[in-house]
Formats: structure tokens, C-alpha cells, sequence
């Protein structure tokens, strides 16, 4: 297995589709935490309208106090998130679009061995992902948030902490959905018009017409993106244990899509979920792959 | 774990893809210390029964092994089976040395090995070159290079003289006769008889999905017969004086010619002088290899079907395939079994064009 691994880095690493994912990762995650910031930052200090004094006044702090730098980072790794899917569908489909699936079927022991060493070694970069993700999401936030309104140590190490779970998830749900669909074009064009645009008018329409809350907090998008906002969610009163009996529904889903993370429960709770999504692709692939005829 | 015999095992496989079949159970054995080719026009459904014996293809039927053993069950398999590939994948944007560096790792060798082995292949000054840039010929190279990493002990090839310029074919020759001299085992597939039968000792001929014949080369070889076509003034006076000669293998030809197997020109001539026939012409035919080839082939294609009706396809019980009886059968009209040109069928099939051709491609 170290073989199989070793050989997996390599093969990463002598093409540049790792840092060609990994520059534009860094870059959206830094330029949507600046935009973020700057406009929860303006909401911290100039905002005084009766919906933020009420939530202020129901969890007990300040209106400056409020951890907005949480809703910048949520939505700067929340965007940066996108490129480790797609990295994670070149692992697979991207060797069978250059039919270089073969030499690797043929010098591993069995198309087992050879999937484990690609879920192992896609493990590290999905944390190499996280880390990179959350570092320019919180440089872009520090710049843009004021003191206040920074979240607390032990808040950003959560984050950092998330970040790097979502990351690390995404890398796999790549590489399921590209298994399962051994299509690199196919998958990424997919992947990315339904994480970006499909699941979003799904889960507003189905908000603004039928009242649904939830929706956002069981999809693949809304999952992965809740692991992170929903501690920005939860740190407003807005998902997990916290929420208190007198928030509005309709308030707590808006901020909770303020957070980025509309329908979420808690963080915990939308990691799991996208874990299932990502099993299922995982799973799904992983027996594609042990029948597929490779011609 | 595996045997460690060399030998390659091919028994009853059958592959279905939807309603096509594209190999019928197919038996062979090849045994080591000999280049086997591995014989049929395209579409024979020799690519699907070397990716079936690699594990890339699962058999609808039947077995194909190495060593005794499936190949996802030896271990690592790549030091026991290298394998070169038509339609084998490089990242175009990966360097060949990297592409070999990534797969010595996988397998588990020094890297060392990744510039032996693109010394040995003669890719050592395109090394840094990325494999989108090259040649057929030097794609073919890397492959082998590739294939070579493990050290294996069977090599199987599929079409590797496609694109190689003809002083690489000479080189791939001589390689895999000394390959195979070291008591390893090599299988190369080709659709061409001309293009290996000065490398191979055995040989697999499969059409149709199903094998033709499969045996030594010199057996094949060996069988056929040279025949002497004449045309004599009186033909029934002929075949008499020849039989009464001791000569048995006569018959007259449906143009009046008479057709003699087994016997000389010079005897002939002398035999009809003697019985005061006059003879008019004599002609000598004797059949070469790749007409036999075309013959052995020629039922996939709808017009051979119905000239070579007598053809069976081969059963495991017979061992050693004698050719098929057809081809002996004297008093067909020679076109027939000894014909000069392949059958109309044959010329159609995909990939005879010479357009189609790989072309001699060499080295950029």
C-alpha cells in the first residue's frame, strides 16, 4: 500500500493540476472572506434595525460584539470548497480520460488496492486543501472585520478544524462521483452548475414557496457548506442546541443563509450528512470500478 | 500465490459485449522460452482476450491465467506480467521519466531502473519530454519501457511493431527472441503473419473470436505442400501414367490441367516424355504462409464463409491442430485452396488499407 500511495503522489505532483486548482482554491476563498467581511462588517457597526437589536438582546451580547468574521470565513471556505471536489474528480476520471487507468490497474496488486491507495493519498490533500482554504479565508477576514467582531480562539480553531473536515469530504465526493461517472467534463460541469446554482434555487424555492427550512441542511451543497457555517449559524443563536424558542423561523433561516449555511442543523449534524452523500458515491464507484471493463 | 511457471493459460473465454461476442471460447496455452504470436485479422478479438488475461476485461465465461493464477491474484503483478498495450494511456502533460518514476514506485523498484529502462528502450535523450509530444514509435518505446520496469517474467504485447520505424522492429525482434531465450514468456499479438513470423515458434490463430489453429510455426510450416499444376495435350493418359509411376496424389483440375502433388517438375516431365504425352506448360505452385494465414482467417469475413464451408473451428481434445482438412483436399479448383490472392472478403477488412497503416513513425 505505502507503494501504491508513493506512486499516487507522484502522479500528482509531476502534473499541474494540483496547484492549477489549488491557486484559484486560495484565491476565491480570499476574494468572497473580503467581500463577506466587508459588508457583515459595515452590518456590525452601523446596522440598528429592530431584527438585529432582538437577536442581540435574545443571546445576551452586544450588537458589536457579534462574531460576524465567522459569516466571512464561512462563505470564503464555502466557495473555496468547489476545487477540491473537482480535484478529487480528476483522481479517478481523470486517469480514465488518459486512459492512463490501465498502467495503473496493471501495476497494483487489485483495482481494491489501487482505489485505497487514491482514497488514502486524496485524505492528505483534502487536508492540504483545508488548510490552505481556512489561511486565506481568515487573512482576507482579518483584514476586512474590526477587532469586535473577530471570532473567538477556540471559534477559529473550530473553523480551521471544519474547514479542513469539509475539504478533506469534498476530495472524497469528488473522487465517488468521478468513479461512478468516469467522466471528467461530464462530472465537473455537473458537480459545479448544481453546487452552485441548482441546489441554491432548489433550496430558496422551496423556502420562499413552501416554507421548507430544511432542505438546505440534507443536500450535498447545503451539507458541505453547513459544516463550516453552521458554527457561524450556531454562534448567532441560528442552528444546533442554542436556538432559542423566541427566534423567528423565517429570521433563523435568513441567518443561517447569512451564514451560509441555510437549513443546517449543527455542524456536526450536516458533516454526517454529507458523509452519507459521499459513502453513497464512494461506495457506488468503488463498485463500478471493481466490474469496469476497461477497453 | 502463483506458480511462478511462466506459463499463460486461455481456457473456454468468452467475452459478450451486449449482444456481440467478441471471443468464443477461446484455449491455448503458451509455454515458456518461446515467442508466441497471437494471430487474427482486426476485430478477431485479440485485444479483448489479452486485456481479459491482464484483468482489465472480466471473461463472460472461462479463465485466462499466468502463473496459474488470475491476474488480480499474483501478488504484484507487474514483476510477474508486463504488458504493452494498444491505446495504453500517458498524461500527455507528464515527462516519460516521470511516467516511468510514478509506476516504479507503484511496483515497488529503485528508480534506478526508470533510467535503465529508458536506456534500453533508446528514450533516454527524450526522458525530459513530456509523452504528449511523441511519436507512435516512441509512445510504443515507453510502453515497453513501462512494461519492462518489474522485470517481468511474460511479457504480452499487443501490436507493438505499430509505428515503429523498420530498424525498431528489427530491435523488438531480436529483443523478444532474447527475452524468450532467457526461459521467460512472451505472447505478441498482430495482425499481420509477415510482421512476426520471423520472431515467433509458436503461434495462436484466432478469427472470429474462435481459434483456427494453434501450434508450432514449423508444423504450419511444414504442412504445406507444393503442387504441380500441368497442361497436357491428354489428361486421363496423364493421371494414368503418373499412378502407374507410383505417384497417388493426382487429379485433374476442372480447366483440363492436371494437379500433382509430391513430385518434381523434372519427374513429371519425364514420367509424361516417357508415356508420349505432350505437355504444354507445368507451373509450380506452393502456397506461402500468409495465404494460409488469409485461408485460416478468411470465415469472419461473408464470402470466405461460404468458399472454406469445411473449416472448424478448433476443439480443445484435438491437442495440436493439424490445419484444417479443407486445405489438403486435392481436386479443388486451385483457386480455391491454393489461391494467389486472399479472398474478396479479406481485402475489406478495417485496417488492411495502407492509409490505415500506423505508418513508420520512428522517432521525432
Amino acid at each position: 500500500m505505502g507503494n501504491l500511495i508513493k506512486a499516487e503522489i507522484r502522479k500528482t505532483l509531476s502534473t499541474k493540476s494540483w496547484w492549477g486548482l489549488m491557486i484559484p482554491a486560495a484565491v476565491f476563498a480570499f476574494l468572497f472572506a473580503l467581500g463577506w467581511g466587508a459588508i457583515t462588517n459595515d452590518l456590525n457597526d452601523f446596522l440598528g434595525s429592530s431584527d438585529a437589536e432582538e437577536l442581540a438582546g435574545l443571546l445576551g451580547v452586544q450588537l458589536g460584539e457579534l462574531p460576524v468574521g465567522l459569516l466571512s470565513l464561512a462563505h470564503g471556505i464555502n466557495i473555496g470548497t468547489m476545487f477540491p471536489v473537482i480535484f478529487g474528480v480528476f483522481a479517478l476520471a481523470g486517469e480514465y480520460s488518459k486512459k492512463t487507468i490501465t498502467t495503473t490497474f496493471l501495476t497494483a496488486p487489485n483495482r481494491m488496492s489501487a482505489l485505497s491507495a487514491k482514497m488514502f493519498t486524496y485524505i492528505g490533500w483534502g487536508v492540504a486543501y483545508g488548510i490552505l482554504i481556512v489561511a486565506f479565508a481568515s487573512l482576507a477576514t482579518v483584514l476586512t472585520v474590526d477587532g469586535p467582531g473577530l471570532p473567538t480562539a477556540s471559534q477559529w480553531l473550530g473553523v480551521l478544524g471544519a474547514g479542513i473536515l469539509a475539504t478533506t469530504l469534498a476530495t472524497l465526493f469528488g473522487i465517488g462521483v468521478g468513479a461512478v461517472w468516469n467522466s471528467v467534463t461530464g462530472a465537473t460541469i455537473t458537480l459545479t452548475i448544481w453546487m452552485l446554482v441548482v441546489e441554491n434555487v432548489l433550496v430558496f424555492v422551496s423556502f420562499g414557496w413552501f416554507g421548507i427550512t430544511w432542505l438546505g441542511g440534507v443536500l450535498p451543497n447545503g451539507t458541505l457548506n453547513g459544516i463550516v457555517g453552521a458554527i457561524g449559524a450556531e454562534a448567532f443563536g441560528a442552528a444546533g442546541l442554542s436556538v432559542p424558542g423566541e427566534l423567528d423561523e423565517d429570521l433563523q433561516w435568513l441567518l443561517q443563509y447569512t451564514a451560509g449555511a441555510p437549513g443546517a442543523f449543527s455542524w456536526w449534524a450536516a458533516a454526517l450528512i454529507f458523509l452519507a452523500w459521499t459513502m453513497l458515491f464512494f461506495i457506488g464507484g468503488w463498485a463500478a470500478n471493481q466490474r469496469r471493463d476497461i477497453t | 500465490m502463483h506458480d511462478g511457471s511462466g506459463r499463460i493459460a486461455v481456457q473456454n473465454l468468452t467475452k459478450q459485449f451486449g449482444a456481440v461476442t467478441a471471443v468464443q471460447n477461446l484455449s491455448f496455452t503458451v509455454e515458456p522460452g518461446s515467442v508466441t504470436g497471437f494471430l487474427g485479422p482486426n476485430g478477431a478479438g485479440k485485444t479483448t482476450t489479452l486485456r481479459m488475461l491482464l484483468g482489465l476485461v472480466t471473461p463472460t465465461a472461462g479463465a485466462a491465467t499466468i502463473n496459474g493464477r488470475p491476474h488480480h491474484q499474483l501478488g504484484n503483478p507487474a514483476r510477474v506480467v508486463g504488458a504493452v498495450l494498444e491505446n495504453e494511456g500517458f498524461h500527455p502533460k507528464r515527462t516519460a521519466r516521470n511516467h516511468l518514476r510514478v509506476y516504479a514506485a507503484a511496483i515497488g523498484v529503485p528508480d534506478q531502473r526508470v533510467d535503465e529502462m529508458l536506456g534500453l528502450v533508446g528514450l533516454s535523450p527524450a526522458a525530459d519530454r513530456k509523452a504528449g509530444g511523441f511519436s507512435l514509435g516512441m509512445r510504443q518505446r515507453l510502453a515497453l519501457a513501462t512494461a519492462l520496469l518489474g522485470d517481468p517474467q511474460v511479457l504480452v504485447l499487443d501490436e507493438p511493431s505499430n509505428g515503429l520505424d523498420p530498424e525498431g522492429i528489427a530491435w523488438l525482434r531480436s529483443f523478444l527472441r532474447s527475452f524468450a531465450q532467457q526461459g521467460r514468456t512472451v505472447l505478441v499479438s498482430s495482425h499481420l503473419l509477415s510482421e512476426v513470423e520471423q520472431t515467433i515458434d509458436q503461434v495462436v490463430i484466432v478469427s472470429a473470436g474462435m481459434t483456427r489453429y494453434y501450434g508450432p510455426l514449423d508444423q504450419l510450416r511444414a504442412s504445406q505442400r507444393s503442387r504441380v499444376l500441368v497442361q497436357p495435350a491428354d489428361a486421363n493418359g496423364l493421371v494414368t501414367a503418373l499412378q502407374e509411376a507410383g505417384l497417388n496424389q493426382v487429379e485433374p483440375t476442372q480447366d483440363g490441367r492436371v494437379a500433382v502433388s509430391g513430385a518434381t517438375v523434372q519427374q513429371i516431365g519425364d514420367i509424361a516424355a516417357k508415356a508420349g504425352i505432350a505437355v504444354y506448360g507445368m507451373q509450380e505452385e506452393k502456397a506461402d504462409l500468409e495465404q494460409l494465414f488469409f485461408q485460416l482467417t478468411s470465415p469472419q469475413y461473408g464470402a470466405g464463409a461460404t468458399a472454406y464451408p469445411q473449416q472448424q473451428p478448433y476443439q480443445q481434445q484435438q491437442g495440436w491442430n493439424a490445419p484444417p482438412p479443407g486445405y489438403q483436399q486435392p481436386g479443388q479448383p486451385p483457386q480455391q485452396p491454393y489461391q494467389q490472392t486472399p479472398p474478396p472478403g479479406f481485402q475489406q477488412q478495417p485496417g488492411q488499407q495502407p492509409g490505415q497503416q500506423q505508418g513508420w513513425g520512428g522517432q521525432q
